[in-house]
C-alpha cells in the first residue's frame, strides 16, 4: 500500500507541477470540472494515460482539473416522448451520432410502443346528446440506453442533448450511479461502543 | 446561393425554416385534388415542424470535437458488471425530467432508489436473517438484492441521505440480539433445521427399537447420529423441506429410507 500512497502523492505533485492552468472564464462558456477517479486501487489505470491527457488539456484554457473523484454511472437511460414520430427519428439519429463521437458505448436503442389517449365530448354546447366529437393524443417514445459513463462525460452529453431538444418533445433520464460501501457500514458499531463504555466505567 | 459555403454558418443554431436560405426543393402539405403538395414558399407546415438543419452530421462532429476535451474516460478495469459490483456494491437510481411547461420542476424527480446485494455487506448468519425479516418485501431472494425507495423528503439530496441512513440503521440493528429473540419458534424459522426436530426423534427411536428387537449390540444415540445412513436420511429430508419436491429429491429420499430400514428394492 505504500507504493500506492507514493503514486498518489506523485500524481498530486504532477497535477500542480507545471504552473497553475490559466483559467480564463468567458461569460458564455462555463468551464467544466475534469475530475479524476481517486480510488487507490484503480489509480494506476488513470496514471498511465495521464501524460497525454494532461498535455491535451493544458492547451485548452477552459478545462480545469480537480482532485475530486468522478462519479460513475453504470447505466444512463434516455427516454424521449413526442407527438411526431419523424421528429423522434431525427433526434435519435442526432443522439446516437453524438454518443459515438464522444466515445460513449450504446447498449440498446429501441422504440417502446406508442400510447393513444382518446376521449369523447359533446359537439354542441347545449343538448344534441347524440352528436359527439372524439379527440385523441398520440405519444410516441424512443429509448436510448448508454452504459459505463463517468460523471463529467454524462454531464457533457446530457447538456448537449438537452440544449438541442426540439420543441414539443419531453425527456426522462434515469441514472444508475455506482457507489462504494460507506465506512460506517464496514463493521457493526456495537463492539467499539462496548469497549468505549468499559473504558469510561473503569476510568 | 454559393455551393461551397459552410452549412453550419447558414444554420448555426436552431431557427425556423427559411425557404430562401435552404436550397432544397421541398414540398409539404396535403395536395389539392389532382395536384402535388404545396411548394416551400410561404409554407406554414414547414415552418411549424421542428427542423434539424442546425444538426447536420458535420456540425455534430464539430460540436463533439470541441466537447471531447471535457469528457473523461471510463476506467478500463471496470469492464464487466461483476467487477463493478465487487468494487462498487451500492447502486443509486435517480430520474430527471425535462419538459416544457409552466414550471421546470417535476415532483417525481425527488424519488431515490438504493439497491445493494446482501452478500457484499459484512453480515453473519443471524444478522442476515434478522435483516431480511426487518426489511420484508424490499428483499428479493432470487437476486439477493435489497431495494430501498425513498420519496418522503422534498429534495433529492435529503432522500438520498435518508436512504443511506436507513441502510446504516438496518445493518447495525441486525447485528444486535435482543432478549425476546430467544422466543423464536419453529413457525418463525426461515429454513428447516433437522436437529431437535420430530423427524430426527422418530428416526432415532425407530432405529433403537429395531436394534433392541434384534437384540444386537447396544448402540448409543450419538453413534447412530454419526452413522452414514442417518446422515443420508438427514440430507434428503432437509433437501425435500427446503427446496420442495423435485424428482431427484424424492428419489433420494426413497433410497435413504430403504437403507435406513434395511428394505430390499422391489423388483
Amino acid at each position: 500500500m505504500a507504493a500506492w500512497g507514493g503514486v498518489s502523492r506523485l500524481w498530486r505533485r504532477c497535477c500542480q507541477g507545471p504552473g497553475t492552468f490559466p483559467v480564463n472564464y468567458s461569460s458564455r462558456d462555463m468551464p467544466k470540472q475534469y475530475r479524476f477517479l481517486l480510488n487507490k486501487d484503480l489509480l494506476w489505470v488513470q496514471f498511465s494515460g495521464l501524460h497525454t491527457d494532461l498535455h491535451r488539456h493544458k492547451d485548452n484554457s477552459l478545462v480545469s482539473i480537480s482532485d475530486e473523484p468522478d462519479t460513475l454511472y453504470r447505466k444512463l437511460s434516455v427516454l424521449v416522448k413526442g407527438h411526431d414520430k419523424t421528429v423522434l427519428d431525427s433526434y435519435e439519429y442526432f443522439a446516437v451520432l453524438a454518443a459515438k463521437e464522444l466515445g460513449i458505448s450504446i447498449e440498446k436503442v429501441h422504440e417502446p410502443p406508442r400510447k393513444i389517449e382518446r376521449f369523447t365530448l359533446l359537439k354542441s354546447i347545449h343538448i344534441f346528446k347524440k352528436h359527439r366529437v372524439q379527440y385523441e393524443m398520440r405519444t410516441h417514445y424512443r429509448c436510448l440506453e448508454l452504459k459505463h459513463l463517468t460523471g463529467s462525460t454524462a454531464d457533457v452529453y446530457l447538456e448537449y442533448i438537452q440544449r438541442n431538444l426540439p420543441e414539443g418533445v419531453a425527456m426522462e433520464i434515469k441514472k444508475t450511479k455506482l457507489e462504494k460501501l460507506p465506512e460506517h457500514i464496514q463493521k457493526p458499531v456495537w463492539d467499539k461502543l462496548l469497549s468505549v463504555e468499559e473504558t469510561a466505567s473503569t476510568s | 446561393m454559393a455551393v461551397d459555403q459552410d452549412w453550419s454558418n447558414v444554420y448555426p443554431t436552431a431557427a425556423a425554416f427559411n425557404p430562401s436560405s435552404v436550397p432544397l426543393p421541398i414540398r409539404m402539405g396535403y395536395p389539392v385534388k389532382r395536384g402535388v403538395p404545396p411548394p416551400k414558399e410561404g409554407n406554414l407546415e414547414l415552418i411549424k415542424i421542428p427542423n434539424f438543419l442546425h444538426l447536420t452530421p458535420p456540425a455534430i462532429k464539430k460540436h463533439c470535437t470541441a466537447l471531447k476535451d471535457f469528457c473523461t474516460e471510463w476506467p478500463t478495469v471496470l469492464d464487466s458488471d461483476e467487477k463493478c459490483e465487487q468494487h462498487f456494491p451500492i447502486e443509486i437510481e435517480t430520474v430527471d425530467y425535462v419538459s416544457a411547461g409552466l414550471s421546470v420542476r417535476n415532483p417525481k424527480a425527488r424519488v431515490v432508489t438504493l439497491r445493494v446485494k446482501l452478500s457484499k455487506l459484512n453480515l453473519d448468519d443471524h444478522a442476515k436473517k434478522k435483516l431480511i425479516k426487518l426489511v420484508g418485501e424490499r428483499y428479493c431472494k432470487d437476486t439477493d438484492m435489497l431495494t430501498i425507495t425513498t420519496d418522503r423528503c422534498p429534495l433529492r439530496r435529503q432522500n438520498y441521505d435518508y436512504g443511506m441512513y436507513l441502510l446504516t440503521v438496518l445493518y447495525h440493528e441486525s447485528w444486535k440480539t435482543e432478549m425476546w429473540e430467544n422466543e423464536k419458534t419453529e413457525a418463525d424459522m426461515e429454513e428447516y433445521i433437522w436437529e431437535n426436530s420430530p423427524s430426527q426423534k422418530n428416526a432415532l427411536d425407530t432405529l433403537l427399537r429395531i436394534r433392541a428387537a434384534e437384540k444386537t449390540t447396544e448402540v448409543t444415540r450419538e453413534e447412530l447420529l454419526a452413522s452414514g445412513i442417518v446422515e443420508n436420511y438427514k440430507t434428503s429430508v432437509v433437501a425435500l423441506k427446503n427446496e420442495g419436491e423435485t424428482e431427484n429429491n424424492v428419489l433420494q429420499y426413497k433410497e435413504s429410507v430403504m437403507k435406513l430400514l434395511n428394505l430390499q428394492a422391489l423388483q
